[in-house]
């Protein structure tokens, strides 16, 4: 994985060197009514990248991935996502852009009420159209059940499938989120806090399943962490959210092998 | 008194010879055929119009709030209003239950939608999902059993109301009923309510049954439109209704009548409220009665099937027996609904003394404290609110009720409004129902600031399980 800061890209475009997500000094706050938490923030990340965010408590990473996910508009400065800024999009470009972003949050926010094959293929619908949606509700074709399979399999809890929501653990839950954020096959996976109340055993496992997701996928990944070592150890960069700003931290090692 | 003690006896035995129970058959069936088709069309418009708001759809909110004219004129007056406009028969029975629970319905769904958890429904405008899609698969299964557990009362509330439409309008088991006891034919008036207190129950148990299986509700929706085309009003001619519309405008009341209405008005409150606090004070001691952390098995059980046949039994039929027994007037209007509440608040209550959380009594308890004490230092203060807003909503419902037992001869403004309409003076059945539509908002409007100063002082609110809002919206 080369990162090297060649500054040799065209502005904007979407060419094969221009990076996949792009902040300029951009101000970010949690919500209409507060006060910017974040300021002056700078990043480019280009596609297959892997990186993580880190920062004390409250510094502002769940902020910083909710704007990056287009679901908070930016303050100040420019943000562009595969060349977009979101804020000049119409309703329906924007829901196009937003195909391309995976997002997986740390409530892991599925809807208890329907079954696991429907939150899955809940990560279709950006692609569907409203009757399609429909009709999946009321009755679900072999290929569509097929391909939530596969994304539950990619995860490794396939036997799911038809389960009731409500009734799985805590760690299934997180691996459903993740599977439905994979049927949109998204440019750029954002993960928030994965692996925050997991035993150090299982934290591992789940951030190696999402980097080798990612590196086999081709996707980007920006995943905020509270452990300092898994950062070290599983992403190619690292970003600390601290005063207000992001700043890019030297890494202490080489990163781990890249396939 | 023993003269109504013989009154009362003579409802027994009930008529239970198979001939005559075949011959209701058909009575019933055109009830629950009316509620039915009248609750499918009112799903139907209502759930749409609610995702619509929820979606932020311009214009859905506004239409809202203009059917929120029909939720303040009682389902049965609205009724009559609809035979002046539709004729006899189940038709303008049905248009008054489509028009009131439409816009009853839409408020209600509105409000609970909005109550969705916000980050599943986020997480899927994240994917890039429509906000139909949204709707579809976020805010409709995050919903669903509240939606469904107002849908349910919604429901019961509506075939209620219909029994009666027969009284105002024409057919069903209210015909059957008002016939029975008008001709002094008592043992057969016990029957149709036994009939009617099953299938509340039957219903209620069907209910339990679909809410585990939503589906099986969209494969009733057919059945629910032949119900409604079959109720369908004789004729209906918009012009013949504006014409009619026209009749009644603009609403005016002779002098006598307006010297009158101060003491219908009055009337018609005190029914209210008399029957409301009536039924408290009574059942707030069935509600010990009931409670099974106060009373043994047996008396808990006992006080529990009372109290339950108490509130299947509807105020409006309460009403009609009270008024053939005792004869008409607001006193017979006050033990309706008095005896309707008090089923219903000695079950409220019980549940409000349940759910009390245990912690500080057995705090108090292990300071020695004995078990009355622990009664008044920690079970009462923490139930006072709940009962508190508990009476506030059923006073509510009960003004609507209370002028509503007026066309059945309980007096009050309802009654006046009945006997303008049966002599087609049609500028006073305006004029009444505006009066009784500004009453009840009124009165809507000083219960909702009284409940939010209950809800401002301090204290756990407590769960009943129960659904008091959205009873008040109906
Ligand atoms: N809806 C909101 N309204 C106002 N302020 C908010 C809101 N949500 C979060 N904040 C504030 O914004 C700041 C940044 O919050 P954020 O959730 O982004 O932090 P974080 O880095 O993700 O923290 P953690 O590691 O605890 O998840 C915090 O000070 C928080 O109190
Ligand atoms: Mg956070």
């Amino acid at each position: 994985m080369t990162h090297t800061p060649d500054m040799s890209e065209r502005d904007g475009a979407a060419g094969a060197d221009a990076p996949l997500l792009c902040l300029e000094d951009v101000s970010v706050a949690p919500s209409d009514a507060a006060d910017p938490v974040l300021s002056r923030v700078s990043l480019e990340v280009r596609a297959g990248e892997c990186i993580a965010l880190v920062g004390a408590s409250g510094a502002g990473k769940t902020t910083l991935l909710r704007t990056i996910g287009t679901l908070l508009p930016v303050r100040a400065g420019r943000l562009t996502v595969a060349g977009q800024e979101p804020s000049a999009l119409s309703e329906a470009d924007l829901r196009a852009l937003r195909t391309r972003i995976g997002l997986i949050t740390q409530s892991h926010d599925l809807v208890d009420s329907l079954r696991v094959d429907k939150n899955v293929m809940a990560g279709a619908l950006g692609r569907w159209t409203n009757v399609h949606a429909l009709r999946f509700l009321l009755w679900s074709k072999d290929e569509e059940l097929a391909e939530a399979r596969a994304a539950l399999e990619a995860v490794g809890i396939a036997d799911k499938l038809m389960n009731r929501t409500s009734a799985l653990s805590g760690g299934e839950r997180q691996r459903v989120s993740i599977a439905r954020a994979l049927i949109q096959a998204p440019a750029l996976l954002l993960a928030d806090e994965p692996v925050a109340s997991l035993d150090p055993e299982t934290a591992e496992d789940v951030l190696a399943l999402l980097t080798s997701l990612a590196r086999a996928r081709g996707m980007a990944l920006i995943t905020s962490l509270h452990q300092p070592e898994l950062a070290e150890r599983f992403c190619d960069r690292i970003v600390e959210v601290a005063g207000g700003t992001v700043t890019e931290r030297p890494r202490l090692v080489t990163a781990g092998q890249s396939a | 008194m023993s003269e109504t003690l013989t009154l009362l006896a003579s409802f027994f035995p009930p008529d239970l010879k198979p001939s005559y129970l075949a011959a209701l058959v058909p009575a019933f069936l055109e009830t629950l055929g009316l509620v039915f088709g009248a609750m499918t069309l009112a799903t139907l418009f209502s759930l749409p119009l609610a995702l619509a708001v929820s979606m932020r759809i311009r214009g859905a909110g506004l239409l809202i709030h203009g059917l929120s004219v029909f939720r303040a004129v009682p389902d049965l007056t609205l009724a009559i209003l609809c035979v002046i406009a539709f004729g006899l028969g189940p038709g303008a029975g049905l248009v008054a239950l489509v028009l009131y629970y439409t816009a009853a319905m839409s408020k209600v769904f509105a409000d609970l939608l909005e109550t969705a958890p916000r980050g599943p429904v986020e997480a899927l405008a994240a994917t890039g999902a429509s906000r139909l899609q949204v709707a579809l698969y976020g805010l409709l299964p995050l919903t669903r059993a509240d939606l469904f557990n107002y849908g349910a009362f919604a429901f019961e509330c509506a075939l209620r109301s219909s029994v009666i439409v027969g009284a105002v309008g024409g057919g069903g088991i209210g015909t059957e009923l008002v016939g029975s006891l008008a001709g002094f034919d008592f043992q057969r008036a016990t029957t149709q309510i036994l009939m009617l207190v099953l299938l509340i129950a039957a219903l209620d148990r069907l209910a339990d049954w679909a809410r585990n299986h939503p589906r099986a509700l969209v494969g009733l929706i057919p059945f629910g439109l032949m119900a409604a085309w079959w109720c369908r009003p004789e004729f209906f001619a918009l012009g013949h209704a504006f014409h009619v519309l026209g009749d009644m405008l603009p609403p005016s009341l002779p002098t006598d009548a307006l010297q009158d209405l101060p003491r219908l008005v009055l009337e018609t409150l005190w029914m209210a409220v008399a029957g409301t606090l009536g039924a408290a004070i009574i059942g707030l001691i069935a509600g010990l009665g009931a409670s099974r952390r106060v009373s043994p098995a047996w008396l808990v059980f006992l006080t529990r099937r009372i109290l339950e046949l108490l509130r299947t039994i509807p105020e409006v039929v309460w009403g009609l027996v009270i008024v053939a027994v005792a004869g008409i007037g607001p006193v017979a209007g006050a033990w309706a609904l008095g005896l309707h509440t008090f089923g219903t608040f000695g079950r409220l209550f019980a549940d409000t003394l349940d759910h009390v959380p245990e912690a500080p009594g057995r705090a108090i308890a292990s300071t020695g404290a004995s078990r009355l004490m622990v009664g008044l230092y920690a079970v009462l203060p923490q139930s006072l609110k709940p009962v508190a807003t508990h009476f506030l909503f059923r006073l509510e419902w009960n003004l609507r009720m209370a002028t509503v037992l007026g066309l059945i001869g309980a007096g009050g403004i309802g009654q006046a409004l009945y006997e303008a309409q049966q002599l087609f003076f049609y500028r006073q059945v305006m004029a009444y129902i505006l009066v009784t539509a500004v009453l009840i908002l009124a009165f809507d409007r000083l219960s909702r600031s009284l409940r939010a100063r209950l809800n401002r002082t301090g204290g756990a609110a407590v769960s009943t399980g129960c659904l008091p809002s959205p009873a008040a919206a109906l």
